[in-house]
């Protein structure tokens, strides 16, 4: 009897479950799915970093200004829909879940933080989510150790391509040929590290000295005395805008006055508050908005400026480098969602590795390639170097400190 | 050689603003029993509102002044609303947490309206270090030692030569018996919060020309600070000033000579293992109860 009414209930369950399973089974697949005209967002808007997020939303908002303006694409408007993650990483994929199953959104792009955009990397190939970074260089967010990425690209530096960059141009300004890595203590500081020993390898020069500092050090007179009598005269630096100027504040004390060639941590910040200790101080990067600018890069930030005025001169840029990042890659999401000629995110993503387009940056012919390494937009040849001179952040060709050592 | 004079060029002036932050901690245990884990962010205030206040046009010497006179008046309505009510009964431990909570939401606060960033406090003592030999300091570092030791004499001066610091010292004894004397406890104890309050401020405003001025500038020093008065022994002004000096010197001294990664992690042993040593502090003495 009992086994009776268990077959019974059974059946019932299963005719119940029929129609779902049938509609399960006709329903596309996720990224089949017709996606939104709209560009999904986790930045940090608020807390200790809300001006990195700010840095990118300004770009993002004038690129969607004037593309919308010109017609949008495919004959709609394309929306920003932006969220909050402070920097955590779990509220970073809260809101790519949001951005990928409720807002259906075509693209995520993504913010500031490395182990946030690394933290997204099995939501978004779980959700067919391309999503595009425009800052966070960890290696790691575009070279997976699967060697399978297939949603994450970049339009922004690649940390294992900025240490050559720094240790050539070391190499070219070092008089003694004594050569020091100073790094924060984070993950960033601290990954960096075998980059730059790597890069030092390859061009068979020693690394003289390695010295650490905590975030929030404010005197770093024991690292440098050490460097002094080391006899080290250029400093691969990486470091954000506090602490580096902590540093060229104890280096005065000291009377020391090594070469640094930073990573681009640094930032316009750093020139307001070191003052003329800036002076002459390199950092790596991809875009300053000081200087003579060409005339569309002019335009971009005359509009910026137009349409949010607490930026009152390219000063107020928090990141430079990340804005014209952001600018570049809004419309290079633009411009693969106009090839792929529909909605759909595997077509789009399929179109990002066609996109040619001549952006403030650099020109991207193609975009991206269909390796992971090259999910990378920007090459280490549009990598440029930048001085600070007379409180501004100049391409080093606008300053006196252009010319190398020999 | 230069290396170690610069390892305590540097050592004092850090080894002063934990002094200076401890002292405000001694004033308040001296009154209540209790203190204000929102002192990083008094001292903070000292910072930045004079940098605030400094865009909106004022000089650096009244926009100081307005700095420090907003944290007391920050340090007494903190008194008054998130640590007497929880701080009623014998062992009461709630002001821990109010106090704490207060800190956490005044620094949030101070980022979203402020910003995130470091902003420099321009000083004509900062332009230019003191250098002997090849090592330095600048003139506003060395204003750090001199006010601690000004504000130690000042504070054993009002406890001993006047009639408000006596009260204060009769409420530190013996909460009950200066009430039966006609000793408002309780207004002796805003008072004493108001005090800490524009000291922090007073430490603040003086080490932002070097650091800048930042909303985070208070959380480590103002841990540090704390950790040092409690070693010293809180209720001991010169100790305290002591033992941060001398705190700041031994931890230049282990950047120097041992490792700049760990220095907190050794600084920090150190401090446990006085503590297990002496367990009332360096400069603390056993309290006798007579029953």
């Amino acid at each position: 009897m009992q086994h009776r009414r268990f077959v019974a209930g059974g059946r019932r369950l299963l005719l119940g479950l029929l129609p779902a399973a049938t509609l399960l089974a006709i329903a596309p697949p996720v990224s089949a799915q017709r996606a939104q005209p709209c560009i999904g967002a986790s930045w940090e808007l608020t807390g200790p970093l809300a001006h990195t997020g700010f840095s990118i939303r300004i770009a993002v908002e004038t690129a969607l200004e004037e593309i919308n303006a010109a017609g949008g694409v495919l004959g709609q408007p394309l929306r920003l829909v932006a969220y909050d993650d402070a920097g955590e990483p779990a509220r970073a994929v809260d809101n790519a879940r949001r951005i990928g199953e409720r807002d259906n959104c075509i693209v995520m792009m993504g913010g500031f933080r490395t182990p946030n955009a690394i933290a997204l990397r099995d939501p978004l190939a779980e959700m067919e989510l391309p999503w595009v970074g425009v800052i966070s260089a960890g290696t790691a967010v575009i070279e997976h150790p699967n060697n399978a990425n297939k949603w994450m690209f970049r339009v922004s530096m690649k940390d294992r391509w900025v240490a050559p960059f720094l240790v050539e141009h070391a190499k070219a300004r070092t008089k003694s040929g004594k050569i020091a890595l100073v790094y924060e203590g984070t993950a960033w500081g601290q990954g960096a590290v075998p980059d730059v020993e790597r890069a030092m390898a390859a061009i068979n020069m020693p690394l003289v000295a390695k010295e650490t500092f905590n975030i929030g050090d404010q005197d770093m007179s024991a690292q440098l005395i050490r460097l002094r009598d080391a006899g080290v005269d250029t400093i691969i630096l990486y470091a954000v805008d506090r602490e580096a100027t902590n540093l060229v504040r104890s280096m005065d004390r000291l009377g020391y006055r090594p070469t640094i060639i930073a990573a681009w941590g640094v930032g316009v910040q750093f020139a307001r508050t070191a003052g003329p200790l800036a002076e002459g101080v390199l950092v790596a990067g991809t875009f300053s908005w000081m200087g003579d600018l060409p005339p569309r890069a002019a335009g971009v930030l005359q509009r910026m400026m137009q349409k949010f005025p607490q930026i009152t001169s390219p000063a107020d840029i928090p990141l430079p480098s990340g804005t014209a990042n952001a600018y570049d890659a809004t419309y290079i999401i633009a411009e693969a969602i106009k090839l792929a000629g529909r909605f759909d995110r595997d077509a789009f993503r399929q179109a990002l590795y066609r996109v040619n387009y001549d952006g403030i940056v650099a020109s991207y012919r193609p975009a991206f390639e269909p390796r992971q390494e090259r999910h990378d937009a920007i090459l280490p040849q549009h990598y440029k170097l930048f001085a600070f001179h007379n409180g501004a952040m100049l391409p080093v060709e606008q300053t006196p400190f252009r010319q190398a050592a020999r | 050689m230069e290396a170690i004079v610069q390892y305590l060029l540097s050592g004092l002036s850090a080894g002063s603003v934990y002094g200076l932050i401890a002292l405000g901690f001694y004033v308040m245990w001296s009154a209540a029993k209790a203190v204000n884990f929102t002192y990083g962010e008094m001292f903070m205030l000292g910072g930045v509102l004079t940098v605030v206040l400094m865009e909106f046009g004022l000089p650096l010497p009244v926009a100081a002044l307005a700095a420090i006179a907003a944290a007391a008046l920050a340090g007494a309505v903190i008194e008054r609303a998130f640590v007497r009510p929880f701080n009623r009964e014998a062992n009461a431990i709630g002001w821990m947490l109010t106090t704490i909570a207060v800190g956490i939401m005044i620094e949030s606060s101070t980022t979203a309206t402020y910003g995130p960033l470091g902003r420099p406090l321009p000083t004509p003592l900062v332009e230019q270090p003191l250098r002997i030999g090849g090592s330095g300091i600048y003139p506003q570092e060395l204003l750090l030692p001199v006010a601690a030791v000004a504000v130690t004499a000042a504070l054993e001066f009002f406890y001993r030569r006047t009639v408000l610091g006596r009260a204060m010292r009769a409420v530190s004894f013996n909460r009950v018996a200066a009430g039966l004397v006609g000793i408002d406890a309780d207004r002796i104890t805003l008072l004493a919060f108001a005090i800490a309050g524009g000291l922090g401020a007073f430490a603040g405003f003086l080490i932002a020309p070097v650091i800048q001025a930042s909303s985070t500038m208070g959380v480590i020093v103002g841990l540090k600070g704390f950790m040092v008065a409690i070693i010293a022994g809180i209720a001991n002004a010169r100790g305290v000033v002591v033992v941060g000096i001398l705190y700041g010197v031994v931890e230049k001294l282990i950047e120097g000579y041992l490792s700049t990664a760990a220095r907190d992690a050794i600084g920090f042993t150190l401090m446990i293992l006085l503590l297990l040593l002496f367990p009332q502090g360096l400069f603390g003495r056993p309290e006798v109860r007579k029953v």
